[in-house]
């Protein structure tokens, strides 16, 4: 328990005036303690609830603990519950003013009333005092055995609290199994809930360890104690019927019998008022069915009212999470919402993240009877004042029609849009029909005429900018100004800020040339030599690609960049059906949410750490280990990925059948996420081993494209260890700084305790050197810090890696620049670097 | 695992902390300023209510002007998390009187710790949220009593024994001199229509609120109109159906308190009520609604700077009835520099922040209808394209003794071993929900 230490920022309305109104209260207190007058009990209540009004803002008034501690032999109920609250809040940070207080809890453990006695154990167990364990453990004993049910229920949470202070003592005195007994004997339903909850927390954490335990918690999932639970489960509440559900869904059950009782058992939880049990009731019947392929169905059919249900009431914050399962089952389950599709319309006034995934469902559940409607009503949203939606439903037309619907109604309206003359909507368009004419070339010569007509200077989103120079090269037949437009944007090479245009713009001016060479080779050459002078090394490497494969053997390179094409029949879904399984065994849970399985998110606490740090140790070139230890990068893939639609994540699988060959091995869907706006590039580098432009794996092309760099990349180098007691002068860095060509930049969020911790940047001078990286210069005033930094690899060839790094403590966000002697190993030092970076102020 | 919350905090629309409430240490102290600083600082506050920031997911509500957050550090449920924080708000308001907002926080701080300390959240885990037995455990007064109409509490010894049992939203030893039963169906009617005038989307989405109080243990039993309970009474009698209207309801769940396997054997809702105000079912229809009003729109452009408004509102229910409280927001361009109105009845205002113009008839009769007619003058402005984003006109208004569905209550019976006399009283009540015309 950790109130701010310091003031709040802002002052709020009961900020006392300073330590001198604290001082007053501890005066005012003494006066009191002793007090036995009339009146002195009122007197009491008020000052308390200054004090915990101050504890609130976050005013630190651990100062008064003994005075508050004097003041509680009361009998006044009121008083002691401020007091036992006060206690909870500062125990923590001051244990040995806590011993005061453990006498008078004790006492109170053994009051008549068993409120107090309830309150009192409570308390006790919220102290989180290692030191005062001793003391814990007799009256939670007693407590468990308490003939007052109110005392148990505490006593059974108790008990898992005791477990999160000292996991020893608590197995030690044999807490669960008397959990466990009185999971199975007591009268009371809340009693038994929390024994459970307790129990299953207790036995997940140490199944890791003990056999026992692990057995334990196979236990739980029992048929006489899933029995038990089932045939009680109307008298628990609706939060604990919630606990149960999730116990059995996890249930296997011996025959189909079984399967069909618990389920007509559980049918009218399916009408219980509180959404989250039926949510949980739904989990239960999905996945007790699950190898029943008919009654598998049927469950669908019998869900679908109720989460319909769910989805229009309550607040919008509801609607989001069921709808979230929707989109899950829709998926699974196609056809079951395509006759209510209307329910999926979006309102007015709804928040965008309601309507992002509605427009989701209608892609997904668009099929031939509903597509007009569904299309109809998509056009409408494409003229919505909130411009995020417009672009998802322009997505989710485009979607729909490469899902082959109707796709010739669809591909009229797409071109409408373009005719709307919005420059969003102009920029979403372009990058739909590029897809699409990837699929059915066949519509190449209505979509080329309106492409035609659209001025290059209204598109300025650079992945849109891309497909339109996509289609000028790929159709420069038949569209008689492709050479001169292409010229156009070669001659403003400079304003062209982003490299993904700048390496469409060299490959659709090669593809040009090989269709129209007089025209085009004045552009040619002109976009050669700005691609060489390039600073940017991906684009100034395809130039010098493209250069020595024309100075080679003109006819290959024709064959390289023109080959003949396939029409793209799938869009692969980056997601394996395996994740997909995985998420719905987690079905009821923020999986749904993240749209991911929970290994991928739970916390460091969980799973982090020691595994990074083990990772750290024997570094390789995969991408994955790298992209494993920079979880502060995933995270924010996380907060994008998050609503993205699914084209977003769709990767192109191009017509070459060994595309993946220059994949690094272990791509999963994860890193494919970072990456996914460099991806659609592929489909026109249409020979093998011609990579797409991706910083990560960078390195690695380079070497299958033996550009520049002739390090093998098999086998994988030895890990990267660096020296620690590297040396390097401000003359030579600067030196060296000037001379290297940056091998390495990247972007990234870091987490907020590190952003605390920036409060002085001297720390983080002194935590990178712990991971031999060492500080050459530093400065800058908050928010922004900047950061030049070396190190140096151990072993032969010494080379070293510079770094320069932009922290931006208001933003969270990190910009570093790498340099490196030995470019291939940039990449394991970048991830080097982020991993000790992202260790930072733990 | 449910919800294993690490923490709670209340926030104002500032980011500082009005109430703070950690369960756990898996989370750092300074959960808040990764919450200030990663979603209320940025753009991302609308975004989505479900966000990750380092290992901790932050689920955040805004009510009135506080946020509510939790932080969970594990994979937790979010629809009982979102649903525990609708229950507790609704708590909340119970016993501030109705308010909950910033100020309605400050002075009850001491109480909030207490609901959100002892029973209904331990060790982060939901507890138990159900007024009228929480009520039994905290002692702290709010600041005014959420049913001043009952007789005074007394004091329940054995009030920890309450807990159990199968009737656990009921305390015994209820006595009320004269045993009352309220009883409404709130209808809202949701209706999005086409610029053509059909029919794209219409639901209604209608509960049944009621306010008990009655002594003792009654039993409930209350008998609808809709068709699967009418089928199966005269099923059970062996006599064939009246004639009548009857409505098929696409969806229903019940309050706790009502007996589900007897809804499920006998189609009827039986219950024992809890005491006081509660909601005793939801439903859901799709089949057969009637609106009550038509809204017809027609808008005329008339060269650059100037428009022509007319929209006619017909209301199709009973002539004996009357709407209250009709407004009507008719969009207009942003840059609308004068507007003169002609209105049948009611009052027309424009309305800058809006961009609209709202239209408000206090008492509408059934059968009858009114019309207003709006010219538009604007300014003139270099942009060439005209604005293609038109928002909907929408609709406000309440239909009392009408419901949108045609649902009606049959019978509500009421028994009690004692036998006492009760006085039941029924209301219908439609409103809108959200009335969208295209146009």
């Amino acid at each position: 328990m950790a109130p701010p230490p310091q003031f709040q920022r802002s002052s709020s309305p009961s900020q006392p005036s300073g330590k001198s109104e604290i001082s007053d209260l501890k005066l005012q207190l003494r006066q009191l303690a002793g007090s036995r007058a009339p009146g002195a009990d009122d007197a009491k209540r008020e000052l308390f609830k200054k004090v915990i009004s101050h504890m609130t803002v976050g005013v630190d008034v651990s100062s008064l603990f003994s005075e508050m501690v004097m003041c509680s032999a009361t009998s006044d109920i009121v008083l002691k519950k401020m007091c036992y609250l006060y206690v909870g809040n500062y125990a923590k940070g001051n244990p040995d003013l806590a011993l005061l207080t453990i006498n008078f809890l004790q006492r109170d453990c053994r009051d008549e009333d068993p409120m107090i006695r309830g309150l009192a154990l409570r308390s006790l167990c919220s102290l989180r005092v290692t030191n005062l364990v001793e003391y814990l453990v007799g009256p939670l004993g007693s407590g468990l055995k308490d003939p007052n049910a109110y005392v148990r229920t505490v006593a059974a949470m108790g008990v898992l609290k005791l477990y999160h202070i000292s996991a020893s003592a608590c197995v030690d005195a044999d807490f669960p199994s008397m959990l466990k007994r009185l999971m199975l004997n007591d009268p009371d339903s809340q009693v038994v809930a929390n024994c459970l909850s307790s129990l299953q927390e207790i036995w997940s954490a140490e199944a890791n360890t003990s056999e026992e335990a692990a057995r334990e918690r196979e236990a739980l999932l029992s048929k006489p104690l899933v029995y038990h639970l089932l045939n009680r489960i109307k008298e628990f509440n609706e939060w604990a019927q919630c606990l149960i559900l999730d116990l059995i869904s996890n249930y296997i059950p011996s025959d189909n019998d079984e399967i069909f009782d618990i389920m007509n058992l559980l049918e009218d939880r399916l009408q219980h008022a509180n959404g989250a049990v039926v949510l949980g009731t739904i989990k239960v019947f999905l996945h007790l069915t699950l190898s029943m392929a008919d009654v598998h169905q049927q469950v669908y059919e019998r869900i679908k009212a109720p989460l319909l249900t769910l989805m229009s009431s309550g607040s919008p914050e509801q609607s989001y999470a069921v709808l979230s399962h929707l989109h899950l089952l829709v998926m699974r389950a196609p056809v079951l919402f395509s006759s209510d599709y209307k329910h999926f319309y979006c309102q007015y006034s709804e928040p965008s993240y309601v309507k992002k995934l509605k427009l989701e469902m209608l892609t997904a559940i668009a099929n031939e009877s509903n597509t007009y409607e569904i299309v109809t009503e998509l056009c409408e949203y494409a003229a919505n004042v909130d411009v995020s939606i417009a672009r998802e439903a322009i997505r989710a037309v485009g979607k729909i029609a490469l899902q082959q619907y109707d796709v010739n109604a669809i591909v009229d309206r797409l071109l409408q849009f373009l005719e709307m003359e919005k420059d969003y909507v102009t920029a979403e368009t372009l990058v739909l029909v590029k897809d699409l004419l990837r699929k059915y070339p066949q519509w190449s010569h209505d979509c080329i005429a309106v492409v035609g007509n659209i001025s290059s200077k209204n598109v300025q989103e650079p992945k849109a900018k891309s497909a339109l120079i996509w289609m000028l090269g790929e159709y420069s037949q038949d569209m008689p100004e492709a050479p001169y437009i292409l010229e156009n944007l070669i001659d403003n090479w400079d304003d062209e800020h982003s490299s993904e245009v700048r390496l469409h713009l060299l490959t659709a001016v090669m593809k040009c040339f090989f269709k129209r060479p007089p025209e085009t080779q004045n552009a040619l050459g002109a976009a050669l030599a700005a691609g060489l002078a390039d600073f940017r090394q991906d684009v100034h490497d395809r130039a010098l690609f493209y250069y020595r494969l024309l100075q080679y053997d003109e006819s290959t390179a024709e064959r390289v960049v023109n080959p003949p094409k396939q029409a793209v029949s799938v869009f692969a879904d980056t997601q394996s059906s395996e994740l997909k399984d995985r998420i719905f065994d987690e079905f009821n849970s923020l999986s749904v949410i993240y749209q991911k399985p929970s290994y991928m998110f739970t916390g460091k606490e969980h799973r982090g750490l020691t595994d990074i740090s083990e990772e750290l140790g024997n570094l390789s070139v995969e991408a994955q280990p790298a992209a494993e230890a920079l979880p502060a990068q995933i995270y924010e893939a996380n907060d994008v990925d998050l609503l993205l639609s699914t084209s977003e994540k769709e990767e192109v699988r191009g017509p070459v059948n060994n595309s993946s060959a220059y994949r690094a091995p272990d791509y999963d869907s994860t890193t494919a996420a970072l990456v996914s706006s460099q991806v659609p590039l592929e489909a026109d580098l249409s020979i093998p081993g011609l990579p797409a432009y991706n910083p990560q794996v960078s390195s690695a092309i380079d070497d299958l494209l033996g550009l520049g760099l002739s390090v093998a990349p098999t086998p994988a180098p030895p890990p990267l260890a660096l020296n620690p007691k590297a040396a390097l002068d401000p003359g030579s860095f600067q030196r060296k700084w000037s001379q290297l060509a940056i091998s390495s930049s990247q972007e990234f969020c870091i987490e907020p305790r590190a952003v605390v911790a920036l409060a002085t940047p001297q720390t983080l001078l002194r935590h990178m050197q712990g991971h031999h990286i060492q500080c050459i210069a530093s400065g800058g005033q908050p928010p922004s810090f900047k950061f030049f930094f070396y190190a140096q690899r151990a072993g032969q060839p010494p080379s070293f890696f510079l770094v320069e790094c932009l922290v931006n403590s208001s933003s969270a966000r990190v910009q570093v620049k790498i340099k490196a002697d030995d470019g291939a190993a940039a990449g394991d030092f970048s991830a080097l670097f982020q991993a000790a970076l992202s260790k930072f102020g733990e | 695992m449910p919800v294993a919350a690490s923490a709670i905090y209340f926030l104002n629309l500032r980011g500082d902390v009005l109430i703070n409430r950690l369960y756990r240490d898996d989370v750092g102290g300074n959960m808040v300023d990764a919450f200030r600083m990663h979603i209320m600082q940025t753009k991302e506050l609308g975004t989505c209510p479900v966000r990750q920031i380092g290992g901790c997911s932050f689920f955040y509500m805004r009510i009135s002007n506080v946020y509510l957050v939790i932080v969970v550090s594990s994979n937790a449920n979010v629809a009982c998390a979102f649903k525990f924080v609708v229950e507790a708000v609704a708590l909340f308001k119970s016993y501030f009187g109705g308010q909950f907002d910033e100020d309605s926080i400050r002075n009850n701080f001491v109480l909030i710790y207490e609901l959100l300390d002892g029973k209904n959240y331990g060790f982060g885990y939901p507890q138990n949220l159900s007024p009228e037995i929480l009520k039994l455990y905290i002692t702290q007064e709010g600041v005014r009593s959420p049913f001043s109409s009952k007789p005074t509490d007394k004091p329940v010894p054995n009030a920890t024994l309450q807990v159990t049992g199968a009737v656990g939203w009921r305390r015994e030893g209820l006595v009320y001199k004269k045993n009352e039963v309220f009883l409404d169906i709130v209808e809202s009617v949701n209706l999005l229509m086409s610029s053509k005038g059909s029919v794209l989307r219409c639901d209604v989405t209608g509960k049944i609120l009621m306010k008990c109080f009655l002594s003792g243990m009654p039993d409930l039993k209350l008998g609808l109109n809709d068709k699967v309970g009418l089928e199966k009474e005269s099923q059970l009698k062996s006599r064939p159906a009246k004639s009548g209207k009857t409505i098929e309801l696409d969806d229903v769940t019940f309050h706790q308190c009502v007996n589900l396997t007897r809804f499920n054997s006998e189609k009827t809702v039986s219950f024992v009520p809890p005491d006081g105000e509660f909601e005793l079912m939801k439903y859901r229809i799709t089949e057969g609604v009637n609106l009550p009003f038509r809204v017809l729109p027609t808008i005329k452009e008339l060269g650059r700077t100037r428009m022509e408004v007319n929209v006619k509102v017909k209301s199709v229910f009973g002539a004996k009835m009357f709407a209250l409280g009709v407004v009507v927001k008719v969009p207009v361009p942003k840059q609308t520099a004068k507007t003169s109105f002609q209105v049948t009845s009611g009052r027309a205002k424009y309305n800058a922040a809006l961009n609209c113009i709202v239209w408000k008839i206090r008492k509408f009769p059934g059968q009858t209808e009114s019309t207003m007619s709006a010219e538009v003058e604007l300014i003139s402005t270099m942009a060439e394209k005209k604005s293609s984003t038109k928002p909907p006109i929408q609709m406000e208004f309440q239909v009392p003794m009408f419901t949108a569905s045609g649902l009606r209550v049959r019978f509500l019976k009421v028994w009690e071993k004692s036998g006492y006399n009760t006085v039941e009283w029924v209301r219908y009540i439609t409103k809108a929900g959200s009335y969208e015309i295209r146009c």
